[in-house]
């Protein structure tokens, strides 16, 4: 019994009697295993773990990319609906803000995002929900400057009240496809269940001074607001705390748009989160009038002289000094070379105040009514 | 003769111990060569996969950068408060769009065509061709064109109606 072995074992193991040396080389392969087993293990797992990862990453990333280009398509095409499928995306919540001119688009709590200071899109704070219905409003102040793109998912109810009939009649026409209901009390509203409620007060008088109605008191307050429009094109949101509305905005907010129907910064305010959203996107739009307004009039525009399209339409008419064209372009009292250094000054103004930005209506109409004259007197137009 | 015999036995031993270890070490040099063959492939595929997502991306942002010229307000033929022409550009603002484009490149326009050059050639009447945007990416790899007919409305030369013209605008994205 007291033979000894000699193998691949340590001295150790050779010095000792062969039983209890093959005892102790069973018991060291199976240590070994056991270690080695688990290193491999926890390589795999490790693995998994990161391919996993890197899976979902990749996914929001495209969800993202594929949701970018809906957008960008959706943006471009005038005046559409576009109602998207989004079942395959019930599990992610979309965010959407627009912070110092900046929007932000991705899924939340993922690193998947997408950064965009050019195009106005209007929509709530979070969407999850298996249906999205984009719309495509075009904006002209008074020529056409982007297409404001509203997000607007299925989760949303839209409950619209008020006496503006015209204006109740308008947005219930033209929202064919989207949850949306005429109430004539905040009474009436019958919620559903799992489904977010947002008033549209057309005569802004119903929703200040009063409460939230108790069927929507067991709402968590995120689910719950209110757009209001008051006199002179004004708007206020309201969002739900406890039993009363609490307003968003400490300033109001002027909707800044010709008049006339579809009007797209009123309903982009209808399909805003809140006011911030809406006055972010709306810099957005004035950055791009001022660019207009240098197509149309080149740099010299903001000294009072003519450039761009204008200035070329003057050139070609000033042969002929009598010639009615030239007079509404640029000699008589109301003119199209006034009246766009008057927007253009307004636009530079507005971006910088939003007070300023009534006097932006002003000139714009000025502008419209001129370019009608040279259109019927000259078969030209400005825009 | 029992040391002897031990000694045979531990000799017989030892060289079997030997060629154990020898098959180990070349069972593990196989699965080393296997896991850097995995790994090359594995690693060759990602590089492959990601070259094609480049190009499909690419190839995505070029049709995207068409599409948002196509209906630039600063290009298109506006008839007033009516919906624009469709697939038209208006001459007059070619011309001054030239020059804002230009001027707001890095300021504003990179933000929507990237790195990319957008140009309008006119085939008739005459041959006019307007650069618009022009930010080529500084020692690009690849450059995918893209081209789109348009008609080119000039208020100016026709008598009291506008006359038409016809061109391509040609939109391409660099990586």
């Amino acid at each position: 019994m007291s033979r000894k072995i000699s193998g691949k074992s340590s001295h150790f193991v050779r010095d000792l009697p062969i039983g209890r040396k093959a005892q102790m080389e069973v018991t060291f392969n199976w240590v070994y295993i056991l270690i080695a087993g688990t290193v491999i293990l926890l390589f795999f797992v490790g693995l998994v773990t990161r391919q996993k990862a890197i899976s979902e990453e990749r996914l929001s990333g495209e969800v993202v990319e594929v949701m970018s280009s809906i957008l960008a398509g959706a943006g471009v095409s005038e005046k559409t609906k576009n109602f998207i499928d989004a079942s395959g995306l019930a599990d992610y919540t979309l965010y959407f803000q627009c912070i110092d001119g900046v929007s932000e688009f991705g899924i939340k709590d993922r690193p998947a995002r997408t950064q965009n200071s050019i195009d106005a899109i209007f929509a709530p704070h979070e969407i999850q929900s298996s249906r999205i219905v984009t719309w495509s409003l075009p904006y002209g102040m008074p020529f056409k400057v982007m297409d404001f793109l509203l997000v607007i998912p299925s989760t949303i109810k839209y409950y619209v009240m008020g006496n503006d009939a015209e204006f109740v009649n308008e947005f219930l026409n033209s929202t064919e496809g989207i949850e949306r209901i005429y109430v004539s009390g905040l009474q009436q509203i019958e919620p559903e269940e799992n489904l977010q409620v947002r008033i549209i007060d057309t005569s802004g008088t119903i929703i200040p001074g009063s409460s939230v109605p108790a069927q929507l008191q067991s709402f968590e307050d995120a689910e719950v607001s209110a757009v209001v429009f008051t006199g002179a094109n004004q708007v206020d949101f309201y969002q739900k705390q406890g039993s009363s509305w609490q307003k968003l905005n400490l300033e109001s907010v002027r909707v800044i748009s010709l008049p006339g129907e579809k009007d797209a910064a009123k309903y982009a305010a209808i399909f805003a989160a809140d006011d911030q959203m809406y006055w972010c996107n709306m810099g957005k739009t004035f950055r791009r009038l001022e660019l207009l307004t240098k197509v149309y009039g080149g740099e010299e525009i903001a000294f009072g002289e003519a450039g761009g399209k204008i200035g070329e339409l003057i050139k070609y008419y000033e042969v002929d000094s009598s010639s009615e064209c030239l007079g509404h372009l640029a000699q008589y009292n109301d003119n199209a070379l006034d009246a766009l250094t008057k927007l253009s000054h307004a636009t530079t103004a507005c971006r910088l105040q939003q007070d300023s930005c009534v006097d932006l209506i002003v000139a714009a109409d000025q502008l419209k009514i001129i370019n009608d004259k040279l259109r019927i007197s000259c078969s030209v137009s400005l825009y | 003769m029992k040391t002897i015999e031990q000694k045979r036995m531990n000799r017989r031993m030892t060289r079997k111990g030997q060629l154990q270890m020898t098959e180990t070490i070349a069972i593990l040099f196989i699965f080393f060569v296997l896991l850097l063959f995995g790994v090359v492939f594995y690693f060759r595929y990602q590089k492959i996969a990601f070259q094609e997502k480049q190009e499909e991306l690419l190839a995505a942002r070029a049709m995207e950068s068409t599409l948002k010229a196509l209906f630039m307000p600063e290009l298109i033929c506006s008839r007033g408060e009516a919906e624009p022409e469709d697939n038209c550009f208006d001459v007059l603002k070619l011309n001054a769009t030239q020059k804002t484009m230009q001027q707001y490149l890095d300021e504003y326009y990179f933000e929507i065509f990237s790195y990319a050059t957008i140009e309008v050639q006119e085939t008739y009447p005459e041959n006019q061709t307007w650069i618009l945007y022009d930010k080529p990416k500084p020692e690009f790899t690849r450059k995918e064109p893209t081209f789109f007919v348009v008609t080119l409305r000039d208020e100016l030369a026709g008598i009291n109606q506008p006359e038409y013209g016809f061109g391509y605008v040609s939109v391409t994205v660099y990586s």
